[in-house]
């Protein structure tokens, strides 16, 4: 059996049949992004005569993982916004034969320079520049639901969306997830869902792109606190933008324990910065409903993890160390966000 | 047993986190190690407390369940709150306590479910010691990492 990177290779060939002399070396599988296995590489090869070099980013579909997701449409959505003010890295190839890695895969080129760890990002260089960060980021999520779905091209193909029912779609969907993924009961997760079906929010206010995972984490910095690029939009589909903003200022995020999101902004910051950026307001009622359906999708993550890492489909220890850490910060979350913590 | 359980998980946590994992040249299983070193520092905290909490937590949830029963007006649940009610932790096993504990928290779903639907006094206090029986479930398995 010949490498991965190898085999890469010789898929590069397929691709650019143009190419000769085609090599892959520098091949690394990087921390993180548990949904898909991430790997950074070098591929070298000649075309028209000159020799070329590409840093690229390897995701291929793992055997189990956090998050069931498709990777068609994270493929989509890095197109979508490659050359607007949502900073993505541009996306080469996506791969849907196993024949060629064992399962399939989207190639993209490397955003370098950047660091995306929230625990980096909490220290210098960045640390200095933590505020602007913030600014940056929340701009970025409204410039996100700012978009057109039709006019980036993410409209067609998405799971068909509406304005008074995408809240109940959403729900529906993570109550599924905990329904076949949890371990043991949960009771704070099922009250949270009792009490989200009694109060259902108002209809959107648009129908938007919404990125699904947007928290830091998913995002590559530079060391002058400048934001390079979003990442990991495998949960990307269309629905209710404050569903987005609500997931980045959920409370399991304010890891520098200073309740700002991230340790970037404090909360009420962030949300004028998204709604300057966007266009849109934050009503505080349904801030709290998607708030609350943030902790109950967080909790559906942590416990599909957890089953993946108990049963074996996939040893990655983050998902064990997810469902030991969050899982517990997200039940608090909860608590907090139904006013029952004290 | 000696040295203690939680001394030996905080010293290999803390051999893989300082010695170790800064000699493991590839990026990936480097940080691997470091959340491998982690969850051993968190299986230590959770060793000293792991028997303790489950006990507590089934008791409390039982006697919870004896004050709920008269409130319930589904005969078939207040006859399986009573029932479990009478209950105790007979084998000490953390596995024989996990089996009990889950089928106690699974039945305290179902009676939150039902009082929530019912509009008595008797059901708000039920209700109301159900959120605080869920605020101290969540403070016992709390962990010092935790992030807020």
């Amino acid at each position: 059996m010949s490498s991965l990177a190898e085999r890469f290779a010789a898929y590069v060939t397929h691709r650019w049949p143009d190419a000769s002399e085609v090599r892959v070396d520098e091949l690394t599988r990087i921390h993180g992004g548990a949904s898909r296995e991430t790997y950074r590489l070098r591929l070298r090869c000649r075309r028209g005569g000159a020799e070329q070099e590409h840093r690229l980013i390897l995701r291929r579909d793992p055997s189990g993982s956090l998050i069931e997701t498709e990777r068609e449409v994270e493929f989509r959505a890095y197109r979508a916004f490659q050359g607007s003010r949502v900073p993505v890295p541009a996306a080469l190839w996506l791969e849907q034969e196993a024949r060629w890695l064992d399962r399939p895969f989207f190639v993209m080129e490397e955003v370098r320079g950047g660091e995306a760890s929230p625990q980096a990002l909490l220290a210098p260089p960045y640390a200095a520049h933590l505020e602007r960060i913030g600014e940056h980021k929340w701009t970025i999520l409204g410039e996100i639901h700012r978009a057109d779905p039709v006019a980036v091209g993410l409209a067609d193909g998405a799971e068909p969306a509406a304005l008074d029912t995408c809240w109940r779609r959403e729900l529906d969907h993570w109550e599924r997830v905990i329904d076949e993924d949890e371990l043991e009961p949960q009771p704070i997760a099922r009250a949270a869902i009792r009490w989200l079906r009694r109060h259902p929010p108002r209809p959107a206010q648009k129908l938007a792109v919404v990125h699904g995972d947007y928290r830091t984490g998913n995002f590559l910095v530079s060391p002058a606190g400048e934001i390079l690029a979003v990442l990991d939009w495998e949960m990307t589909h269309l629905g209710d933008p404050i569903e987005d903003l609500a997931w980045s200022i959920n409370r399991t995020w304010c890891w520098a324990r200073d309740g700002r999101p991230g340790g970037l902004l404090p909360r009420e910051r962030a949300i004028a910065v998204w709604e300057q950026a966007s266009g849109l307001r934050a009503d505080p009622d349904d801030l709290h409903w998607w708030e609350l359906f943030s902790s109950v999708k967080g909790i559906g993550i942590w416990l599909s993890g957890a089953k993946e890492f108990s049963t074996g489909t996939n040893s990655d220890p983050v998902l064990g160390f997810t469902g030991w850490w969050l899982a517990n910060a997200q039940d608090r979350a909860m608590l907090e966000t139904l006013g029952k913590l004290t | 047993m000696k040295p203690d359980v939680p001394v030996v998980l905080q010293k290999l946590s803390m051999a893989l986190l300082t010695e170790i994992a800064p000699a493991v040249g590839v990026d990936y299983l480097q940080r691997n190690t470091g959340i491998a070193a982690i969850m051993l520092g968190m299986a230590a905290e959770e060793w000293d407390r792991a028997a303790a909490r489950r006990v507590e937590e089934n008791a409390a949830l039982r006697a919870l369940f004896r004050d709920a029963a008269p409130e319930a007006n589904d005969a078939a649940l207040r006859r399986r709150l009573e029932e479990a009610a009478r209950g105790a932790d007979s084998d000490l096993r953390l596995s024989a306590l996990d089996a009990s504990n889950q089928v106690l928290r699974g039945l305290l779903l179902e009676l939150h479910a039902h009082v929530e639907e019912l509009s008595s006094p008797g059901a708000r206090r039920v209700e109301s010691a159900i959120w605080t029986e869920l605020r101290r479930s969540t403070e016992r398995r709390a962990f010092a990492l935790a992030p807020f």
